[in-house]
């Protein structure tokens, strides 16, 4: 019996929806008088331990699953000859261990950094029910499955952008929801036609397209599929399904931010890999109108959001349109249809799931530690907190490309891709675009690191508005980290001391700032060691090329 | 012969009697006996169920051991079956779910005459489902609807009198088609049990007599029929009807009695006339074609609707469209789709109502789609049940609408080429269409009011404990809808197999 794997799905949406009822009904229990009281120390500690122990023994359970061989199991059958179908390959491997990677260290942050957006209980609910699905989107085996989490993912991360209530963020929300709906449907009636054409809906490397039956219908099979293109890349901010993301992104809390825009965006790369090359097969495509246009609107949407972040002054916002481009550097890849593109491709889903988390993760310490959230606010910012910043550079660089960092790989195999694809004239432009943009990337990230540590003339001291936290911090960066937790108390009784003594260090604690660097690390580590996933990404590259 | 055979002849006895029995007892008394006489029944049609399962084969009740033509003729099979207990399980839901409503709609003295008419409701549908005689199904067509124009006029003011008025009139003209058809019928077969005019029928197409006769036949019941259950350019009767009646007569209306009347086609085409038959008279492609542009049209009119009941209404012309368009697909597989989509739509479109009329509850009683701003805070539960009713809609996997949608589309990809991409066109146009509207409701009642606005209007937030009967009704529906998007395959395979032996 294979049906442990799914363990790792079932346990952490168990473990989410334990926390919401319970929540459900202590708010019944304590009437609606007082709903929204805060929880405790005591109680806030528990929850952290809760949720911790929950995702690793589910992240140990998900790395079991997909390292100890080929499994499969059919859970139950939606419909006769569609059955609700799991199976372990490759590129499931490559995503469940990233995200389960990505998701621990995101949650760690996120134990201090809820403190202050509250409702912590709710956030932690949704936030283990989503990981769950994603193992589930991960470990599909067929379409209609891979579908079927596919939107359910979407509803049970809809509460991550609602977090804060605001009207903002409902209609952000909204419009999420919208706009993934819109592009599921498109994606739907693709199925439909794919039903009819594939031998079977099961993924396939290579694909299952049945040509015999297909001929004679094969501009209808086009177009069905260019629309799976357009709507399945909604979730991965693709031209033109893309405005939602940039609205959604910013306004969750930082750590949903940092997973919505690091990996559930990679969950349309992951729909559309998927239908390219396990059901439609890349052969069908190459050659056709709807390689090249959707080329172009990757290229475009790489261009565009390179554009948009550069001119915007939101810090947040900025880091969402560069996902926007980033993404579809991934699209890119996949689009030309050759090994080594789809190399790059896969390598940059995993360096952007790390960069783009150390990013936001980053944003949040800004936010979280001087309540700004435009970028000109952000001068001289380097003197107060030098760590955080060194991270957001490193993070930068690599995103960048710039040797020997993570990004640089990437897109060398990316440019390598489109060069040697044989896609005309493509393979001249893309590469191009992907400097242009780089350099854009540049433009827009940099700027916050030399203003940050060199802001020249009058620096503003930022705002110290949670003075112990300063204090437990400054404690930490003399060396006495680990188990010396800011315990409130402690951290009151010298408060006034500290901050008179050093009141311009606003580092975060280090429960904050650890899965930063480690983040930081990875983007560079990955970029100084990276054959094993080059190798392992080439092998699934070949295996469907 | 075992007990349990006898019970679809108990049960439309029951619902029969018991209508004359409210009406001289006292609206309390009236209601617990409704409720009661709608749990026996939906009880003894599990019983049948089960028992039509086990047996593996449909089986012919003869009432009163007469065989006919003197006799009337029961058949039960698996599919009739398991309508008669969905729609005493959708019924029963409805009227919980619209208690609240008919204390303060309906005057004290009459409401025991609401009672009256539910039950002859339901003992008419059941008996539409039933019967195997095809003047008996006539009979409980005009009982059915009679008593639906008192389900609409029970509640009295101008609107409801008006849309009374206008179903009767309309109501009449697609039975009077169908009589004619029977008539017709009678005329060329000279019988009137279904089993005996199909054989007759197999004879007269084999020969090729009466060819043009027989056509016009088949197309007379099929128009009066989709009259009667308003398929598009019939619809004129329906948003009047649904918008303005009291909550349980427009959920039962909506999910309920249209069904019948629907139910009955599959029962003409399969039984009376020959599915084979009807595929070669070309008439199901007429029906596809109002099918498909019922499903644009009633969903572009719902669109243009500010008043949320009067949209819920209108998005049953598109969602009637949909069935038809699956008859229309002219395969086992459409009629398949069309039967479960006849269940999600009941199971989603009531749930819509109530919970859309918990909605109203919470802005001030205005069904006006602004005033509905934030009401989502204001009733929780009823906001929820709104999103998972929209959600079906739209198609949302792990709702039944979802299924549903899999099912027609799966259908349609196997049928003919020149009805493979209108349908597939239409699928996609109207669940984008459908998302339009009902998303954009979603949005509203949860667009955070203004908190003065909320004040001045006098807005006040209902909680579970207020409203405990409709609260009861609408988690159910709500674990309903789930039970179909996720567990379809047994209900898909019930469908099947009560199809073959419905043939």
């Amino acid at each position: 019996m294979d049906a442990w794997i799914l363990l790792p799905v079932f346990l952490p949406v168990l473990a989410g929806v334990i926390l919401l009822v319970s929540l459900a009904l202590e708010k019944r229990k304590k009437g609606e008088e007082q709903p929204d009281r805060e929880p405790g120390e005591a109680e806030l500690h528990n929850l952290h331990r809760y949720v911790a122990v929950a995702l690793a023994v589910s992240g140990v359970l998900a790395l079991a699953a997909a390292f100890s061989g080929e499994h499969s199991v059919t859970l139950f059958e939606l419909l006769k000859g569609i059955p609700v179908y799991f199976h372990v390959d490759d590129i499931s491997r490559l995503f469940a261990v990233v995200i389960s990677i990505i998701w621990l260290v995101v949650a760690f942050y996120s134990f201090v950094y809820m403190k202050h957006e509250g409702k912590e209980q709710r956030f932690y609910g949704f936030y283990l029910i989503v990981y769950g699905v994603l193992m589930a989107l991960s470990f599909s085996g067929n379409l209609v499955t891979m579908y079927l989490f596919y939107e359910i993912m979407t509803l049970t991360s809809m509460p991550l952008v609602l977090h804060n209530g605001s009207r903002e963020a409902i209609m952000a929300a909204l419009k999420y929801l919208f706009y993934s709906m819109c592009g599921a449907y498109l994606g739907l009636f693709g199925i439909f036609f794919l039903y009819k054409y594939c031998d079977t809906l099961t993924f396939t490397a290579g694909g299952t397209l049945n040509l015999e039956l297909a001929q004679g219908n094969i501009t209808i099979l086009l177009i069905a599929v260019f629309g799976m293109l357009i709507g399945f890349g909604a979730k991965a901010g693709m031209l033109p399904l893309h405005a939602w993301l940039p609205a959604a992104h910013p306004v969750a809390p930082s750590p949903a931010s940092a997973v919505l825009s690091g990996v559930i965006a990679k969950a349309g790369v992951l729909a559309i890999i998927r239908v390219v090359f396990y059901v439609v097969g890349p052969d069908f495509l190459r050659g056709t109108w709807v390689q090249t246009a959707w080329m172009t609107l990757t290229l475009l949407t790489v261009f565009m959001g390179s554009m948009m972040a550069f001119r915007e002054p939101v810090f947040k916002k900025r880091l969402a349109y560069s996902t926007v481009s980033q993404v579809s550097y991934i699209l890119f890849g996949l689009s030309v249809l050759s090994p080594v593109g789809m190399t790059g491709a896969l390598l940059h889903v995993v360096f952007h799931m790390v960069i783009k988390c150390a990013l936001f993760l980053t944003a949040g310490i800004f936010i979280f530690r001087c309540g700004e959230t435009r970028v000109e606010q952000f001068r001289g910012i380097g003197k107060q907190m030098p760590k955080t910043l060194w991270c957001y550079t490193f993070a930068s660089l690599a995103l960048i490309g710039i040797p020997p960092t993570s990004g640089f790989v990437s897109k060398w195999y990316l440019a390598q891709g489109a060069l040697e694809a044989g896609v005309g004239v493509f393979g001249i432009v893309g590469p191009a675009v992907l400097l242009v943009s780089a350099l854009l990337t540049a433009g827009y990230l940099l700027p916050i690191t030399t203003s940050g540590f060199f802001p020249g003339g009058i620096v503003k001291h930022f705002g110290i508005e949670e003075k112990h936290e300063a204090g437990s911090a400054e404690e930490a960066s003399v060396g006495q980290s680990g188990q010396e937790n800011n315990s409130a108390a402690q951290a009151d009784a010298g408060k006034v001391a500290e901050t008179n003594r050093k009141a311009d260090s606003l580092e975060p604690v280090p429960e904050m700032l650890i899965p930063l660097v480690i983040l930081a690390a990875l983007a560079v580590l990955l970029g100084l060691f990276p054959n094993p996933l080059i190798n392992f990404a080439g092998r699934i590259a070949a295996s469907v090329l | 012969m075992e007990f349990v055979q006898n019970f679809p002849f108990f049960s439309i006895l029951i619902s029969l009697f018991s209508g004359p029995l409210c009406s001289v007892i006292g609206g309390k008394a009236a209601r617990r006996i409704n409720l009661a006489v709608i749990t026996v029944i939906g009880a003894m049609s599990a019983a049948v169920l089960n028992f039509t399962i086990r047996s593996g084969e449909a089986y012919v009740y003869l009432m009163g051991h007469f065989p006919a033509p003197w006799g009337n003729e029961i058949r039960v099979g698996v599919l009739e079956a398991l309508m008669a207990l969905f729609f005493c399980v959708v019924m029963f839901l409805s009227m919980i779910g619209g208690s609240l409503e008919r204390t303060l709609e309906i005057e004290t003295e009459k409401e025991n005459l609401y009672y009256v008419m539910v039950n002859l409701l339901l003992s008419s549908l059941l008996a539409l489902i039933y019967t195997n005689d095809l003047f008996t199904a006539y009979v409980f067509v005009e009982i059915n609807t009679i008593s639906a124009c008192g389900l609409i006029m029970i509640r009295q003011n101008g609107r409801t009198i008006e849309a009374a008025t206008r179903y009767m009139i309309m109501s009449l003209l697609g039975s009077g088609l169908l009589l004619l058809g029977i008539c017709f019928l009678y005329d060329m077969t000279g019988h009137l049990l279904m089993s005996n005019i199909k054989e007759q029928v197999q004879l007269l197409h084999a020969s090729g007599d009466y060819h043009i006769p027989l056509l016009v036949t088949v197309s007379l019941m099929s128009v009066g029929i989709a009259i009667k259950s308003a398929l598009y350019p019939f619809h004129a009767w329906l948003p009047d009807a649904y918008g303005y009646s009291t909550l349980s007569s427009a959920a039962i209306l909506s999910s309920l009695v249209s069904k019948g009347y629907i139910f009955l086609l599959v029962k003409i085409f399969y039984r009376v006339i020959g599915f084979d038959i009807v595929r070669d008279s070309k008439i199901v492609n007429v029906l596809f074609a109002f099918g498909v542009v019922g499903m644009i049209m009633g969903s572009v009119s719902a669109i243009k609707e500010g008043n949320i009941r009067r949209m819920i209404a209108y998005s049953s012309v598109a969602q009637i469209g949909y069935i038809y368009m699956g008859f229309g697909i002219g395969t086992t597989a459409g009629v398949i789709a069309s039967l479960y989509h006849i269940l999600s739509h009941a199971a989603t479109k009531s749930l819509l109502f109530v919970a859309g009329s918990g909605l109203t509850d919470a802005s001030g009683d205005s069904t006006s789609f602004f005033d509905l701003t934030g009401a989502g805070y204001r009733n929780k539960l009823a906001g929820v049940a709104f999103t998972v009713g929209s959600l079906s809609m739209v198609g949302f996997p792990m709702f039944s609408g979802f299924i549903s949608k899999l099912l027609f589309a799966q259908a349609a990809v196997d049928s003919v080429y020149y009805k493979l991409l209108p349908a597939l066109i239409a699928l996609a146009l109207s669940t984008i269409l459908n998302a339009v509207y009902f998303m954009k409701t979603v949005i509203r009642i949860y667009t955070p009011a203004k908190r003065e606005e909320v004040q001045r209007r006098g807005f006040r937030n209902v909680t579970v404990a207020d409203q405990k009967a409709k609260s009861v009704a609408l988690v159910c529906f709500i674990v309903l809808n789930m039970a179909l998007g996720l567990c379809s395959e047994p209900v898909v395979r019930l469908l099947r197999e009560g199809l073959e032996m419905f043939a």
